[in-house]
Formats: C-alpha cells, sequence, structure tokens
C-alpha cells in the first residue's frame, strides 16, 4: 500500500522529500560509485519481484518485500527504494507524485532496519539465515504499516479511522511476507551465498 | 450546545449506502479496466523486453516546451495542488488537468491505467471516512434508527471527496510530464535542475533492465504453470514463490555482472552522452509563469473566507 497524492498534510509532504533526500545521500556515499549501475539494475530485479501477487483467499496481494531488499542491499537499499518509487511513476503503477518522499521514507526505512537487523544475527547456517530472515520479512512488513499509519494520523483527528485500517490490513499480510522472505533467503543461501554477504 | 444536525433514516438505508460506494467504485473500475485493456490491445502484442523508451512523436505546447520549465512548473503546481482544502477549487483543478490532458494529446488509455492504480486507496477513504471521522459543531449527520453507534458523517464524504479530487487532478498530470518527452530528456532535464547525474543514469538502467526481468520472470511463470503449478493460499505456494524470486535474484544479479563489465568493455565512464542541448526561450518561461499563476488562484481561491 502506498500513500497517494492529496492526503497527507503538505508540511508532511515536504518534510518526507527533505527527510528521504537525506537519507538518499547517504545511502549513495554508503555505495560505491563504480557499484551504482549493479544496483540499478538489482533494483529492476526487486521492482519485478514485487509485482508478483500472491493468492490470500478470495483476494490476491503483492509483495512489498522492504525486509527482503534491506537484508540483501544493506545500507544500499534506501538508494534502491527511492529508485524503485521513481520507476513506479514511469509505470503506471501506484504511488504520488508529492508523496514520493513520504513513501521513500515508509519502505526505506523498515528496509534499512531490517538488513541491519538480518546482517547482524544472520549467523552461518541456512537454517538460522532462514529464521532470521523471515523475522526480517515480517518486520519490515510491520514497520511499514506502522510508518503508514503515523504518516497517515498527522493529517490530524479526521485520519484516525483510515489509519486504523490500513494498520489492520497490513496485518494478514504480514505473515505471507515473513515466510516468502524467509524462503527466499534460504534458498539464495542454498544456491548463491555470496548475495547474502554485506 | 452542541451543533449537530442529525436526520434519521431506517436502518436497512446503512445497508444499501454501505453497498452503493463500493458498487459504484467496483463498476467503475471494471469500466476502466475494460476501456484501458481493450486501447492497450488493439495494436499489437506489446514486447515487454524493449521499454518504450521514446515518447510517440508529437508536437503540442507541452512536447516543445522546455523540459526544465515542465518539471519545474508542474512540481510545483502538484504541491499547489496538494495544499488545497475545500472541494470546489479541487473539482476546478481536476478541470485544469483535464485541459492539459487534451493540450498535450496524452493516450486516454495510459491515463485511464494511472486512475485505476489509484482507485483502490482513494476507494477506501471514500468508504471509511464517512464512518470515522469524528463529530465536530455543524456537521450534518445521517443517522440509522436501531443502529445508533454507526453515524453516516457529510462532513467525512467532503474531506474524502476533497482528497479523491485532488488524488485525481494530479495523477492526471502525470501523463503530460512523463511522456510529452523521451525518456532520457526528461532525466537529463533533471540532471540540470540540480539533481546527482548518476540519479538519472541508474533511473534508465533500472528501466531497461526491468522490462528484462518481466520478460524472464514471465517465462518463469509459464514453466511452472506448464509443469502444473497453480498459485493457492498454502505452504506450497510460498515455497514455489519464494524458489522463484530467489531464481529471479540469482539470474539478475549474473547479469548484472555482465551487464556492467559490457558497459565498462565499451568505455562507460560513469555518464551517458547528453541527448541535446536545451535551449530556453521567453515562450517557455511564459507558460510556466501562467501555469503557476492559476495554481496560486486555485490556492488564493481555496484559503478565501466562504
Amino acid at each position: 500500500m502506498h500513500i497517494s497524492d492529496g492526503v497527507l498534510p503538505l508540511s508532511v509532504t515536504i518534510g518526507g522529500y527533505a527527510a528521504s533526500a537525506a537519507l538518499t545521500a547517504w545511502s549513495a556515499r554508503r555505495t560505491r560509485t563504480e557499484e551504482m549501475p549493479k544496483l540499478a539494475v538489482m533494483t529492476a530485479a526487486f521492482f519485478v519481484a514485487s509485482l508478483i501477487s500472491l493468492p490470500l483467499g478470495p483476494t490476491s496481494v503483492h509483495l512489498l518485500i522492504p525486509g527482503l531488499t534491506g537484508a540483501l542491499l544493506g545500507p544500499s537499499a534506501f538508494l534502491s527504494i527511492g529508485l524503485g518509487l521513481l520507476l513506479q511513476s514511469l509505470l503506471f503503477q501506484f504511488g504520488g507524485l508529492t508523496a514520493l518522499g513520504a513513501n521513500a521514507l515508509m519502505m526505506g526505512l523498515p528496509a534499512m532496519a531490517c538488513g541491519w537487523f538480518f546482517q547482524r544475527f544472520k549467523g552461518t547456517t541456512r537454517r538460522r539465515q532462514t529464521i532470521v530472515g523471515s523475522l526480517a520479512g515480517a518486520a519490515g512488513t510491520v514497520l511499514s504499516a506502522i510508518v503508514l499509519a503515523v504518516l497517515l494520523a498527522t493529517g490530524g483527528e479526521d485520519f484516525f479511522g483510515v489509519a486504523k485500517l490500513a494498520l489492520a490490513a497490513h496485518v494478514p499480510v504480514i505473515v505471507i511476507e515473513g515466510a516468502v522472505s524467509g524462503l527466499t533467503i534460504g534458498f539464495l543461501a542454498k544456491v548463491k551465498p555470496a548475495l547474502l554477504q554485506r | 450546545m452542541i451543533d449537530i444536525v442529525h436526520i434519521t433514516v431506517p436502518w436497512w438505508q446503512v445497508a444499501l449506502l454501505l453497498m452503493l460506494g463500493p458498487a459504484v467504485l467496483a463498476g467503475a473500475v471494471a469500466g476502466l479496466r475494460r476501456l484501458a485493456r481493450a486501447r492497450v490491445t488493439a495494436g499489437e502484442a506489446p514486447d515487454w523486453s524493449v521499454p518504450p523508451l521514446a515518447a510517440e512523436g508529437g508536437d503540442t505546447l507541452l512536447h516543445r516546451w522546455d523540459v526544465r520549465c515542465k518539471i519545474v512548473t508542474i512540481l510545483a503546481y502538484s504541491f499547489m495542488l496538494a495544499a488545497l482544502s475545500r472541494p470546489q477549487p479541487a473539482v476546478a483543478a481536476i478541470g485544469i488537468s483535464l485541459l492539459v490532458l487534451v493540450a498535450a494529446r496524452a493516450s486516454a488509455a495510459r491515463v485511464l491505467i494511472r486512475l485505476l492504480a489509484i482507485a483502490g486507496f482513494i476507494g477506501m477513504f471514500l468508504v471509511v471516512m464517512p464512518f470515522t471521522v469524528p463529530e465536530r459543531n455543524g456537521d450534518t449527520l445521517i443517522v440509522f434508527n436501531q443502529i445508533p453507534w454507526l453515524g453516516f458523517n457529510l462532513r467525512g464524504l467532503g474531506l474524502a471527496g476533497t482528497i479523491a479530487a485532488k488524488a485525481v487532478a494530479i495523477t492526471l498530470l502525470m501523463e503530460p510530464l512523463l511522456a510529452t518527452a523521451p525518456l532520457p530528456v526528461t532525466l537529463h532535464g533533471l540532471s540540470r535542475l540540480g539533481a546527482p547525474e548518476m540519479v538519472g543514469q541508474m533511473v534508465l538502467l533500472s528501466h531497461r533492465y526491468l522490462h528484462v526481468f518481466r520478460h524472464e520472470a514471465r517465462r518463469m511463470a509459464d514453466g511452472m504453470q506448464v509443469r502444473g503449478f497453480r498459485k493457492r493460499t498454502d505452504l506450497v505456494t510460498l515455497r514455489a514463490v519464494a524458489n522463484f524470486l530467489g531464481m529471479l535474484f540469482v539470474r539478475s544479479f549474473e547479469r548484472t555482472e555482465r551487464v556492467f563489465d559490457a558497459m565498462r568493455a565499451r568505455g562507460y565512464k560513469g555518464r551517458f552522452p547528453e541527448p541535446a542541448e536545451p535551449r530556453l526561450k521567453p515562450g517557455d518561461l511564459l507558460f510556466a509563469g501562467l501555469w503557476l499563476l492559476a495554481g496560486l488562484t486555485l490556492l488564493v481561491w481555496d484559503r478565501m473566507p466562504s
């Protein structure tokens, strides 16, 4: 779920732009210049991954995978997510022009936190990496939902109802995100462990 | 003294009211989707591995407009729209956006797809806000007998309507902003405005490879389907999708290395050649000024005491 235009108060949209610009700059400094083309190509892969939908009972959900992005890209994840959001506006996907900064915070902050968490606790065995990966994936979704609800709630008391609903809508996704992130990391640990070293 | 107008209606109307909103929305979305699909598939099947880098030629005012002016003006104007707080200016803003769409000869199908993308999120506001907005003085509340705790607040509906109008007005401008110049030109305009050059290059690269990976993902999905895989809500599906994602990352990463080596072999030193030297004409600035003036007028109208 991304925020569209016209929802957030002006001060929050501008603040979101400023904060995400600063974080993107930090993230870019942590990425070596010659690695940036590689990061761009990896971003494309993550973008395609986020287009995959999974059935959930009668409806289907799209994966957001902030946790997985953070785990695989480390500090570069924020740059990658900002890039992904720009791509979304190019490709008729969701996401508003004025809400770009806020959306980058919503996806990027959890990705950074989960990336750190995964690298800190991943250990060496595949089993442990799978478990820590699924925790990171689930935590990424929880954090995204919380940031989203907080951003919506900045609109004032009138927006509390919508914020609560947005929070509740993420609950069923948490399990799926956690499971898919963990299993993906388990697969990578078996097939290409180099991708998990950061 | 609490000044809330209560209109009491029979309880069955709440059901009707609850059904009506989603029903209208679902109908609209279904109709739009069919329309958009009909427009898209009218041509030959799109080749996903080749991105539509160049905008289809067009020679309207917006195509000729200096790209830097276009980016700055539309961005600033969008922020002005986001600051609106009353429904009338927001609806007027949709009118202006439609005028711009006509002036830019934007593709109706692509505009429809963009609107479809925001329909769900905006629909949530339209359905939820009337019931959850706290009651204030001067509100009109439709309450239903036998269900005293559920009140349909017209102020909430107005608020959600304003948000929806603003979102639609800004979304309509995305097509004139992005599709009236080839992507490299737009990105160079962005870097000439002070954005780091790397950003533009990364967007170009991602955009290119996104189509390649989408093609690849589709091939992998086809293969899975041929082997009898169907998506369900169970662990088997989750495991299969996780392997799918993992494989996608592995393939992409290996490709990333090869792409980068190939770029360096061709002499890539951190920048792409610039498409064309943009030149600012007085007319460009005039148009930008007029547009921003329209935005300011909307803002002033919005802030005027009614």
